[in-house]
């Protein structure tokens, strides 16, 4: 088990995330000016490829090419002299985590991806044997802030007190790897715990807590009834717990739910109270960021507008 | 055409069992042996809860060795939400056998229309150096989200540059995404993919103008598999 003394705040390599580029960029910039803040020292690297997380689970990447990019990340990340790679997608975290065991307890496959890498003139990507540690050279960015909670709620501007929050924690962060879960990955309390900090009133039990938020890779494409009655259900679980803000710490959580409660709505006839962000997102704009050169709410489906006057003013 | 075999994600092995432990995919202390049927993977899956598959009935037709699991809608179920992995007290691991699964039907050729939808994550990547949601979701998602989404987008840029990122998210990857893939064989099997899409789909024509179209759902030794045909694929 990760204990929180365990959490590095140096030499973090902010590893970017597709699905934030794409769909919600106020996610980097809200999770970089609460480092910023904090003092957290990290870089973000351009070189740095997508982890191929949306490709291995839509079936389309094999295992060897999935780990030989990530073996090719690693590389970048010890270059730069940021070997501690801090996700903001909890596929990225799983992915680049599975790929450094494979990579570390697999000698025919480290040797296989590293014959590659010298075949096609990429010499200085080979890996050797333990080049990065499966415990301690991985993170997701809610670790680091749970991590600073008490310099969080030192530095908060507004106080959330009386909002009812709920937090979704994503499934590739606490059920893939559990055994290196921050906590019982039974019942995770990293956003709970943040959140709280930030003077949330936390629901912490509801039902479905451990529900996966149902976008499940190809099954919103291919089979999307049963995606949405997945997510549908998680909705319906909050609205009954009266919760107004949904937290989760996901780029693929977020489009499911911000993106497709509108969509349930219509297509199920319900209506919903809550709305969505980001446990960066969260925490940067009670430390005072802007709703919209910060936080990006601008990109959300669901709008803010409501809950910003009445919390924020 | 031949099938097309992915070494390391499905080794050759004389059972199901055996190319499970061997994969890529699931991890070395894989308990599938160790399987004692208790369901609590079944219990904590959201497939379960609202269609019939059912992660441990999987499990048993791998020990089983009955290869008509490959052929069953079942196995496009599942959602990689890992809760069985979590939750089974014998650290077996439904989801990464389900994933093998998945690989060694697609190397037969079955279930390979569906990898249609996103075949071009592949050469985005190579380009990009990122990921996208492909094509055919987006015009999925268009039709979904409507208006706001789709301004949104149009709008990206502008919004990345107010909030000081760059316009695009581009990695600069000097070419070296595009080696490795190359490297891994990936556009090779991408070619054979292709062209397994559209030799199936060539079928497919031919079959509808001869016969009526017969009910294939059944018949898979799945308990509860008939008259299940997976849903409708949306449109690509
Ligand atoms: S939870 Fe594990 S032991 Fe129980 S049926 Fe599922 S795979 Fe088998
Ligand atoms: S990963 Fe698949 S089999 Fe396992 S609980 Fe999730 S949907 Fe079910």
């Amino acid at each position: 088990m990760k204990t929180i003394e365990d959490i590095p705040d140096r030499q973090l390599l902010l590893f970017k995330s597709c699905m934030v580029g794409q769909e919600y960029p106020g996610v980097e910039t809200s999770t970089r000016y609460v480092f910023d803040r904090l003092g957290v020292d990290y870089c973000i690297n351009d070189e740095q490829s997508c982890c191929t997380g949306i490709g291995h689970y839509t079936d389309i990447f094999e295992g060897l090419t999935t780990t030989a990019i990530a073996a090719r990340n690693f590389a970048v990340a010890k270059r730069c002299g940021y070997p501690n790679i801090t996700c903001l997608c909890s596929t990225c975290y799983a992915i680049n985590k599975e790929a450094c065991e494979v990579l570390n307890t697999n000698t025919e496959i480290r040797e296989k991806v590293n014959s590659i890498f010298r075949e096609q003139g990429l010499e200085d990507l080979v890996y050797e044997k333990d080049d990065m540690n499966v415990r301690t050279n991985f993170y997701h960015a809610v670790e680091i802030l749970l991590s600073k909670a008490n310099k969080i709620q030192e530095q908060k501007k507004f106080d959330f007190s009386g909002v009812k929050v709920a937090a979704h924690h994503a499934c590739h962060y606490y059920k893939v790897k559990y055994l290196d879960v921050l906590g019982n990955p039974e019942n995770p309390q990293l956003i709970d715990t943040i959140a709280a900090a930030c003077g949330a009133d936390m629901v912490r039990w509801y039902e479905d807590r451990t529900l996966t938020c149902g976008m499940g890779f190809s099954q919103l494409h291919l089979n999307k009834n049963t995606s949405l009655q997945v997510t549908k259900k998680k909705l319906d679980s909050l609205q009954k717990a009266g919760v107004e803000l949904m937290i989760h710490m996901c780029p693929n959580c977020h489009i499911q739910y911000d993106r497709y409660q509108p969509v349930i709505e219509k297509e199920f006839g319900v209506k919903y109270d809550m709305v969505h962000m980001n446990i960066a997102q969260f925490v940067a704009l009670s430390m005072g960021a802007d709703p919209y050169k910060v936080c990006g709410f601008q990109t959300h489906s669901v709008p803010l507008e409501g809950f910003l006057e009445k919390y924020c003013q | 055409m031949m099938p097309y075999v992915n070494e390391y994600d499905t080794p050759e092995c004389k059972t199901l069992a055996e190319t499970a432990k061997k994969s890529i995919r699931t991890p070395d202390s894989l308990g599938l042996d160790r399987c004692i049927q208790c369901g609590a993977c079944t219990a904590s899956c959201p497939a379960a809860r609202f269609t019939d598959y059912s992660p441990r009935h999987i499990v048993k037709k791998v020990l089983e060795d009955d290869r008509s699991v490959l052929e069953s809608e079942m196995i496009w179920s599942c959602f990689y939400c890992y809760s069985c992995n979590l939750r089974c007290p014998r650290n077996n691991s439904p989801v990464t056998i389900v994933q093998v699964l998945r690989q060694m039907a697609i190397n037969e050729g079955i279930g390979v229309e569906k990898l249609a939808y996103f075949l071009e994550i592949g050469e985005y990547l190579a380009e990009n150096g990122a990921s996208k949601i492909p094509g055919p979701g987006v015009k999925n998602m268009e039709r979904d989200l409507g208006e706001h989404w789709i301004k949104f987008k149009k709008n990206l840029e502008s919004i990345r540059v107010e909030l000081g990122l760059s316009s695009r998210d581009i990695r600069n990857t000097h070419g070296e995404v595009q080696a490795i893939l190359e490297g891994t064989g990936y556009f090779e099997r991408e070619k054979w993919l292709k062209a397994k899409i559209q030799e199936k789909r060539l079928h497919q024509l031919l079959k509808n103008q001869c016969v009526k179209k017969e009910d294939k759902s059944g018949d898979f030794s799945f308990e509860n598999d008939r008259g299940y045909t997976g849903q409708a694929a949306l449109i690509i």
